[in-house]
């Protein structure tokens, strides 16, 4: 990676916050939205500390921030640039935007900004698809590298830790790369209150999907119905009256053969 | 004919972007990080000095002063949200922040000289420094002005002697605001505020008192024997003393009002977390009318509490009187969260009683609202003052 002037852009989703209890809408097949908290998905904030903990360490870097959503979004961008991102750019779409479309519009922000690495967290907290990263590496032709949790200049390229069962692997990439953020040990910063007033003073500049050369098409999935989880039934109670050894013969048969754990 | 479809106009209850974000920062972080503390912070007696720092970085310590001094430079209705939002979690987190925020980088603010504000503030407002307030003697609480802290010229400085009680941060600050008479016979005109760094010779700390809420914000003596204080550190005018102190407490009263909306909504939210939880007679206790009736009065009175501490930070950011307001958020919200608590115990029952549920400490951190920073008793004297001016 270069030695200064790095270029992150990291893509972000705004999505129902974490403490919001999802209800059914009335069409069921959509969440009840009036009133609701929304923030920036969880991880897509990691790869916002991911971007910014590296401008941390040298203030030449650059971090921008997009989003492809309706106008609300605009107060996640605006979260962002109070955490300490440098830019953002709203991009306009229907909040049923497909994840192709979606991608393909960031690819056109790719190809205006010419960042050296664009970071999306692995999968948005709403949908959990995971699939706008791998079809934005897929449009711009890019590598990906997937369950990020760090990343390290080496030479011209990066070192990208990825974390696997019971340890981690470490990849080398030229740049560009598209990078798909997993939780890491370093928490997402608050955005401060001096961030907060610098981010006051930025434009968020907004475009539409036509304005990118992205013409919606029909969507390729639906959602049919949507409904809660079923009520959690009684838990059952086993009596200990006295034959302690057949209670527990009858507690580990309903524990093999009805709840089969055992 | 004016029609109703104009909104420039008219009572506007929308907060700005930046208030909702400064909002979210301080509700995010109180629950997350001073929350799950709370419960150690009371019984230990102590808020962890990496939580004021957290604080710090975060710009609550500076929250309005201007970012030329190392401040956030938000607005004081900002600051009551971030003071509702902290003492929701905590209230000994939520009174180490006011004190230094309300009552020491307030009256640098307003009454500090350039190079005081240079010196004093840019650290405070950071949160490099920790400030207090030390107004209160053994012997004079709301009569401040028979306080028995002496001034004395000398030469081209000040020599200080006399003690000053239940200082909040008194120990843990780094630069303290102290009052003292230059002379007994002039009363209240004869008081000057002195800007006193800890380590000054003649300025030490005496005993901590032993609480029955905010048990972890520290609560000092300060003792000042032969203190001189140098000239450059009178902060206005020698005689303004007594002025910079009531209208540093008239906007703090502001502040303390936040925190008790914030002890009246943690009151509010444990009680209906719990009575959603508890079953009585075979079913959810606030399935109970009598335990609704509890909950809506505690989520109207809180509601109007809001609305009046809200009020009072608009017209302080205004720059508009803010007296009779100020003191009528405090009088009313304390209120609320004394009443919240009491009622927050009695749904929560025996649990209530018990140190390992929140309830109780609720109890004890609400009632300390009513008496600092003004009791309710001088906040009525205050508006039955305004009101009766006219």
């Amino acid at each position: 990676m270069a030695a200064s002037d790095v270029k992150f852009l990291v893509c972000l989703k705004q999505v129902p916050d974490s403490t919001v209890r999802v209800k059914v809408a009335a069409d069921g097949k959509s969440i009840a939205t009036d009133g609701i908290t929304w923030s920036i998905s969880p991880y897509d904030e990691y790869a916002i500390e991911l971007a910014l903990e590296h401008k941390d360490g040298d203030p030449s870097t650059t971090v921008s921030v997009v989003t492809v959503g309706p106008a609300r979004s605009r107060d996640a961008l605006r979260q962002a640039l109070a955490m300490g991102c440098d830019d953002a750019t709203l991009v306009i779409a229907d909040d049923k935007a497909g994840g192709l479309d979606v991608a393909k519009a960031i690819a056109a922000i790719v190809k205006e900004a010419k960042p050296d690495l664009v970071l999306c967290g692995k999968q948005a907290s709403d949908d959990d698809q995971g699939l706008v990263g791998p079809a934005l590496a897929e449009a711009l032709g890019w590598p990906h590298v997937g369950m990020l949790t760090k990343i390290a200049a080496a030479g011209d390229g990066v070192e990208l830790w990825r974390e696997i069962e019971g340890g981690h692997e470490v990849w080398s990439s030229t740049l560009a790369v598209v990078g798909l953020v997993h939780k890491s040990a370093k928490e997402p910063r608050y955005p401060s209150l001096p961030g907060i007033m610098k981010a006051k003073k930025k434009e968020i500049p907004e475009k539409d999907l036509a304005a990118l050369g992205v013409t919606p098409g029909a969507p390729r999935a639906e959602v049919i119905a949507m409904e809660p989880p079923p009520q959690r039934g009684g838990g059952k109670i086993l009596k200990a009256d006295g034959d302690v050894k057949a209670l527990a013969v009858e507690l580990a048969r309903l524990l093999h053969e009805e709840a089969k754990v055992l | 004919m004016a029609t109703t479809t104009e909104t420039a106009t008219g009572f506007d209850l929308a907060l700005s972007e930046e208030q909702e974000l400064a909002q979210r920062t301080a509700r995010d972080f109180a629950r997350e990080k001073v929350l799950p503390r709370a419960h150690d912070i009371d019984e230990q007696g102590k808020v962890p000095r990496e939580l004021i720092t957290e604080m710090a970085s975060l710009g609550f310590l500076g929250i309005y002063a201007p970012e030329s001094y190392g401040g956030a430079g938000l607005d004081a209705l900002s600051y009551a949200l971030v003071s509702e939002e902290i003492n929701r979690a905590c209230a000994s987190t939520g009174v180490v922040m006011s004190s230094h925020v309300s009552l020491v980088v307030d009256p640098l603010l307003h009454y500090g000289s350039d190079a005081q504000k240079d010196r004093f503030l840019r650290p405070l407002a950071t949160g490099a420094k920790l400030g207090c307030f030390a107004l209160s003697e053994p012997a004079s609480g709301s009569d401040a002005a028979a306080m028995r802290t002496s001034a004395r010229r000398d030469g081209d400085g000040w020599v200080l002697n006399g003690t000053k009680n239940f200082i909040t941060n008194g120990a843990s600050a780094d630069i303290a605001i102290v009052f003292a008479q230059m002379d007994p016979k002039a009363r209240h005109r004869g008081i000057a505020a002195f800007i006193v760094e800890k380590g000054t010779p003649g300025f030490s700390v005496g005993k901590l008192e032993h609480k029955l809420g905010i048990r972890g914000s520290d609560t000092a003596q300060l003792n000042f024997q032969d203190c001189r204080v140098p000239a450059a550190n009178l902060l206005g005018e020698a005689g303004a003393g007594f002025k910079i102190a009531l209208s540093t407490l008239d906007g703090g009263r502001i502040s303390i009002a936040a925190q008790a909306v914030g002890i009246a909504r943690a009151c509010l939210e444990d009680s209906l977390a719990y009575a959603k939880e508890r079953e009585a007679f075979g079913k959810k206790i606030v399935e109970f009318q009598a335990i609704q009736w509890k909950l809506a009065d505690m989520a109207t009175e809180i509601d109007a509490a809001r609305l009046l501490v809200w009020r009072a930070a608009t017209l302080k950011d205004r720059g508009e009187d803010h007296i009779l307001a100020a003191a009528q958020a405090k009088l009313f919200a304390s209120d609320v969260a004394v009443r919240a608590a009491r009622e927050c115990v009695q749904i929560f029952g025996g649990y209530g009683y018990l140190t390992d549920f929140p309830a109780e400490r609720h109890y004890r951190d609400a009632k300390i609202t009513e008496i600092y920073e003004g009791t309710s008793e001088i906040m009525n004297l205050v508006i039955a003052e305004e009101i009766l001016k006219e």
